[in-house]
């Protein structure tokens, strides 16, 4: 990793996206969205359904962005994307990119159907779902991205998430569009490097399922942020890998951490007690078993093999 | 050229003539024959146009909207519950000032599942910022769409041409198909005011205050109330190249009438009739045929109406808990006029059923007949 | 900013007074709200000290060397070295190389190669010949008699005239460079190096005054021949076991001069060496060189050898037989052999006072050995007319690495009389401590020498920098040496430490060439790479990469954007290296 760090990411203030949004303190989503347009560039048009980024994303007269940007309503980010980039091939114009970027909610729940009407169609476009695995713009709802064991406003106490988090990149896969891929935002290269062989992927549907923590939302501290995001991929809790066709499965990552390193950090699942977290770690490895019975391939990251104490 | 077309292929020709370039649509009868002609053009590369095969009429109108914020001139089609599921976005494409065009074809609300005109789907969106034009046959639905973008265009305002469904959709009429060259001349390609652009970005439908959000919308009533005179102005022009145009309102011997039937859509063409009819048999009756329902044609209503002693309004759509529509409208814009018509408010040809002539008639001597109008409406069974 | 509608052809638009679109759009940037408001704490970067830097002896700025090798910048990285220590060809080769024993690397994967990668700088300075970056001070005209030329005396100079004194070195023997040019063996530290490195210091203005032996007498000098001295003669004497028959034992340092002279006879049979030390392993090497079979005979346990491990380690492998707790007792000659009695010896448990455990003869147990040389290698002291006298008092100063005496003029101690350790970067350290010291006094009295040198701490150790003492701003030590705790080790990955080629040991003994060969510039640089820089921003980018305010300005130094700066404190979270920490906000 620390290799890759040397040939820059490029993190500089180019415009494209604008201090003085109001994100919160230590927002992965923020961090997000400045990764994937500084490896876009300034030919991208992005489309915000209701999210927590339709604010992040500034309110009128102010844009924070440096790219032109359409918010539209809560379950169309995949139709009106596809809309957009009709007009935009209809205008002769076919190098701007499109980039839907919705948030769990906008994906896995209310925008689930016009994103499957989308994907199926093939439309040449991005779509990014940032996942902070609940509804955090409407102050912490549950949605079905929202993992089995957390604590939400619609999962409080006792009722805490019995179900488990919805597969999207299953979803994904079974439309099999010519491109999806998981990432991080604790693995920049691998963000970057995933939007720009994604950029380089036109005149088909391009899938990225992105893991943007929420301090505000999750109980963390907010410089805590990046490594809890890094402890997701570490716990396998949040696999990074690809998909091609539907069918090629890539692997990014092997995690070979417990998952109770990744849950009792956070405030949103406290209250699990030892045979939940068991029983997480089940569930985990299970589904870790199934992923690595699909890869085909290995492109991994280079990552630490010590034996690491308690963090 | 005339030709013998299906209404809604009327609508089909009209749009392939405006040389549309995004279509988005989701399928639901009445509204089929239309999307289904386009698709034909799409293919056959008669129209040159990206045509989207959406997942919901929800989609078809974010995806029109998304086009159309691309700075591509847009269209989409669709009836009764597919309207309904648009709702939401309807709203949306009005205040996002966007010059879409929809045909909408009025079909009965479910449940009963009623196919059958109906005109309560598109007037339950009368809040939405739309403009709606009602036609009453194929011509009117071919002129009233190409005349729609031009309108549309230029007032930054989405509008709908209304078809009544199998009585306007799927009737056989001949129809004068303008020249292409012709139409070319009338409207121009599309010089978008809002298009999203990397060499110019800015970010649209950002969250609004309480502070400018009134101005917004007051922006969008300003907008509304030029379009009748925009509207004029563009009839000018397409009558001097196509020798036709409608008008908001048509009225008919209203002037010496002693009742005047309101009516909109196909019942229009059978009203013709029925009105001369009526007067060959002596009975002062006169017809206004409100075509524009949005925004609503008040003055040129009370100008005709106002010294009419009864105007019998013949709604084929209800507000459940009040009553007809168009009577509503129009009793709303007669209210301050010293002297003003009595309003008789009937409710006819609900999910369908034949508004024939004598239904007509028997309105206009009801109406004759009676002392006061009841302050409800008048359900014609 | 929206495009203009061009009027219809036949339009009569005028008549119709529609205003301007008044919509949702949106244009302004967001950078008019200063978010930095939000903010209770501030990330600050400051870099902190790494314990490679806290263990070496002579003070060197480890993680900045490693930075800059690793960027290739072979002549940055040597010029940082040589602001602490002038040898770094030589170190790179002889150092034992404490450096490697603090690494935090080693609680990853392995300590980095620092000994090597100096070695590879050291080589690229003297293949292209370079000479340090920073000018030297103006001169004082002040004249410093620095007695003996080993590496105390030749640092002791290279610091003083870099300071901006005339410094003089004076040698009795015909070459200079002391234990370096007659102590280690050939394949340890080539003479071909070690007059390079010291012909450079001549380049600079250092005064190399070989067969010019000084008399004792200099030291109660008032004349203003000089203004102080510089004494760095070493341990000169042997010291015998003090057993019968040691005058049939050859002087092991005295071997080994004469192996570097090339005046050596050839031994070869059965050779004893008494003693345990790194002149010990030198001796014995040189002798498994000239094919003698050699033992080392040592009274304590093998672990217990104050040899460096490594050196013990190479000459096992070499052949060499340890035999530990056995201590001589009469030499007697046998023929023209030597008969040797020796005591075994056992652990008594107690603490002999010195650090080393105590060892007591076991009963009367004695063994007897016939072997063909015995060679004494048991320690050194210093010439008498030189050593130091001992006691505090006024004008006296007891440094960690020197002893400062005002006398008609400063003498200061140093070198192998004084250190700690007897080792070549103790005496670098000794020589610019005694530089240091010198320059305060002079400039400013006695009594500002030790708050002085005070403040050129590295760590809690005495080890000082020169640069910080110079005014320099690079280096930010503070007392707290980074732990590998303090890294983030999920940040990097496990690597191969670079390791050079060695001769096999078949063909180690067959000649003085050196053991192992230097890494390729490749190899250092990759090497290099794997530093943690523990404590100091390498500019790796991960607080920019992080910054969800896009407030991280990388550069040289890195700032940060204050107006928008929230203070979510992930980039001191996820700095690899603990360069940066969070302040808390003044109110």
């Amino acid at each position: 990793m620390e290799t890759e760090c040397r040939t820059k990411i490029n993190s500089s203030d180019e415009g494209l996206m604008h201090p003085g949004h109001v994100a919160c303190p230590g927002c992965g989503a923020a961090i997000a969205m400045k990764l994937a347009l500084n490896a876009l560039g300034p030919k991208t048009m992005v489309v915000i359904p209701a999210c927590c980024w339709g604010i992040i994303a500034g309110a009128y007269p102010q844009s924070s962005l440096g790219v032109p940007l359409l918010q539209t309503a809560f379950a169309t980010a995949g139709a009106a994307a596809s809309g957009l980039r009709a007009a935009l091939d209809a205008n002769g114009d076919f190098q701007t990119t499109v980039m839907a970027w919705a948030g769990d909610g906008g994906t896995f729940d209310i925008g689930l159907q016009s994103l499957s009407g989308a994907v199926e169609r093939n439309e040449d476009f991005i779509y990014v779902c940032y996942d902070n695995e609940a509804y955090m713009n409407t102050g912490v709802q549950r949605s079905s991205a929202t993992p089995y064991g957390t604590r939400t406003t619609t999962t409080p106490g006792e009722g805490w998430k019995r179900s488990g988090k919805k597969n999207i990149m299953d979803i994904m896969a079974a439309h099999r569009i010519p491109y999806a891929a998981t990432a991080s935002i604790a693995f920049p290269h691998d963000l970057v490097r995933k939007f720009k062989k994604a950029a380089a992927m036109r005149g088909g549907t391009r899938f990225i399922h992105l893991f943007a923590s929420c301090p505000t939302g999750w109980g963390i501290p907010s410089e805590s942020s990046v490594s809890i995001a890094r402890l997701a991929v570490q716990t396998n809790s949040f696999p990074l890998y690809e998909i091609e066709n539907g069918v090629q499965y890539i692997l990014n990552y092997k995690g070979d951490l417990p998952v109770e390193r990744y849950l009792k950090r956070q405030g949103r699942f406290k209250h699990l007690l030892s045979p939940d977290i068991k029983s997480i770690q089940k569930q985990v490895d299970g589904d870790w078993q199934v992923l690595a019975g699909r890869v085909n391939q290995v492109n991994l990251l280079e990552q630490p093999a010590f034996a690491r104490e308690g963090e | 050229m005339k030709k013998v077309v299906e209404g809604s292929h009327a609508v089909s020709e009209a749009v392939r003539l405006a040389r549309v370039q995004v279509i988005s649509a989701y399928p639901i009868t009445p509204q089929t024959h239309i999307v289904e002609a386009l698709s034909d053009y799409c293919a056959d590369g008669s129209l040159d146009a990206r045509f989207i095969c959406v997942e919901s009429e929800h989609s078809a109108m974010a995806a029109v909207i998304g086009a159309s914020s691309g700075g591509a001139r847009t269209f989409t089609a669709t009836s009764g519950q597919g309207l309904a599921y648009m709702h939401e976005l309807l709203h949306w494409a009005s205040g996002a000032r966007l010059p879409i065009v929809m045909a909408e074809v009025n079909r009965a609300l479910a449940p009963g599942w009623n196919i059958w005109a109906d005109q309560t789907d598109s007037l339950s969106q009368r809040d939405t910022g739309w403009i709606q034009i009602y036609c009453e046959d194929a011509q009117e639905a071919l002129d009233t769409t190409l005349m729609a973008f031009r309108l549309a265009e230029k007032v930054n305002l989405p509008v709908m041409v209304i078809l009544d469904a199998f009585l306007l959709s799927h009737t056989f009429e001949p129809v004068d198909i303008p020249a292409a060259k012709g139409v070319d001349d009338f409207l121009p390609p599309f010089m978008p005011q809002i298009k999203l652009d990397t060499s110019n970005p800015y970010a649209l439908g950002q969250m609004v205050g309480p502070s400018a959000y009134m101005e917004m919308r007051h922006n969008i009533q300003a907008a509304m109330a030029c379009v009748p005179d925009v509207l004029d102005s563009i009839e000018d022009n397409y009558q001097q190249m196509f020798l036709r145009r409608y008008g908001a309102v048509e009225a008919i011997a209203c002037e010496d009438a002693d009742v005047v039937l309101a009516v909109s859509g196909s019942m229009a063409g059978t009203c013709r009739q029925i009105i001369e009819d009526l007067r060959n048999a002596g009975t002062k009756v006169g017809m206004l045929k409100v075509r524009m329902f949005r925004p609503f044609p008040g003055d040129a209503v009370r100008k005709i109406l106002q010294g009419v002693p009864k105007v019998a309004v013949v709604d084929r759509n209800c507000s459940l808990g009040a009553g007809g529509i168009f009577a509503q409208e129009i009793r709303s814009e007669l209210c301050n006029l010293e002297k003003r018509p009595e309003v008789y408010s009937y409710i006819a040809g609900l999910g369908g059923r034949d508004v024939s002539l004598n239904t007509l008639e028997g309105i206009c001597r009801q109406t004759l007949e009676s002392d006061a109008p009841s302050h409800g409406s008048v359900w014609v069974l | 900013m929206s495009e203009t509608v061009m009027p219809d052809k036949n339009s009569l638009s005028n008549f119709c007074m529609a205003p301007d679109l008044l919509l949702s759009r949106s244009s302004q940037t967001t950078r008019s709200n200063k978010t930095g408001d939000w903010r209770f704490v501030r990330p600050v970067y400051r870099d902190k000290t790494a314990p490679c830097s806290v263990a070496c002896p002579a003070g060197e700025d480890i993680p900045r060397i490693e930075m800059l090798a690793a960027r290739g910048q072979f002549q940055a990285a040597w010029d940082v070295i040589m602001q602490e220590n002038p040898f770094p060809a030589v170190c790179g080769r002889v150092c034992f190389h404490p450096c490697e024993g603090a690494c935090n690397r080693s609680d990853f994967d392995t300590p980095l190669a620092i000994h090597h990668v100096e070695r590879s700088i050291g080589v690229h300075a003297l293949e292209k010949g370079l000479t340090p970056s920073t000018e030297p001070a103006a001169r004082k005209k002040k004249r410093i008699a620095i007695v003996g030329s080993g590496p105390s005396g030749l640092s002791a100079a290279y610091f003083l005239n870099r300071l901006g004194y005339e410094s003089h070195v004076y040698e009795a023997r015909e070459e200079a460079g002391g234990l370096l040019r007659w102590g280690i063996p050939e394949y340890r530290l080539p003479r071909a190096i070690l007059a390079a490195e010291i012909s450079r210091l001549e380049g600079l203005g250092v005064h190399v005054h070989c067969k010019t032996p000084v008399a004792r007498d200099i030291l109660d000098a008032r004349d203003t021949d000089h203004h102080a001295v510089f004494v760095g003669c070493g341990h000169a004497h042997y010291v015998f076991p003090g057993i019968q028959g040691q005058e049939l034992m050859v002087d092991g340092l005295e071997y080994l001069r004469s192996v570097r002279a090339g005046t050596a006879q050839d031994v070869s049979g059965d050779v004893a060496v008494i003693g345990g030390g790194n002149a010990a392993i030198d001796v014995a090497r040189t002798l498994i060189r000239g094919h003698a079979r050699v033992y080392i005979l040592y009274r304590r346990r093998i672990v217990d050898m104050p040899a460096f491990e490594r050196e013990r380690e190479a000459a096992l492998v070499e052949g060499l037989t340890i035999m530990e707790l056995v201590a001589p007792v009469a030499v007697e000659a046998a023929g023209n052999r030597i008969r040797l009695t020796v005591q075994a010896m056992q652990m008594s448990g107690e603490d002999a006072g010195d650090g080393r455990a105590r060892v007591v003869p076991k009963g009367d147990a004695t063994e007897t050995l016939t072997v063909d040389k015995v060679v004494a290698a048991t320690g050194a002291e210093a010439d008498p007319a030189w050593a130091p006298s001992t006691g505090a008092g006024p004008g006296r100063l007891n440094m960690s690495h020197c002893l400062f005496e005002e006398r008609g003029i400063p003498i200061i101690y140093g070198g192998d009389l004084m250190s700690p350790v007897l080792s070549i970067p103790h005496a670098v350290m000794s020589g610019k401590q005694a530089a240091m010291a010198l320059d305060t006094y002079f400039q400013s009295g006695m009594d500002a020498v030790i708050p002085r040198l005070e403040a050129c701490r590295i760590g809690k150790g005495p080890i000082v920098s020169m640069e910080t003492y110079c005014q320099g701003k690079a280096r930010q030590n503070n007392s707290q040496a980074v732990t590998f705790a303090d890294i983030k080790g999920d940040m990097f990955s496990v690597a191969k430490r670079q390791e050079p080629p060695e001769l096999s040991p078949e063909l180690r003994i067959k000649s003085f060439s050196p053991v192992e060969a230097c890494l390729s510039r490749e190899s250092a640089v990759q090497e290099a790479g794997r530093c943690f820089n523990c404590g100091m921003c390498n500019g790796c980018g991960y607080c920019s990469i992080f910054c969800p305010e896009m407030a991280v300005k990388l550069g040289e130094p890195n700032t940060i954007n204050l107006d928008y700066c929230k203070g979510c404190g992930i980039c001191v979270a996820e700095c690899p290296r603990n360069a940066m920490h969070l302040e808390t906000e003044a109110p």
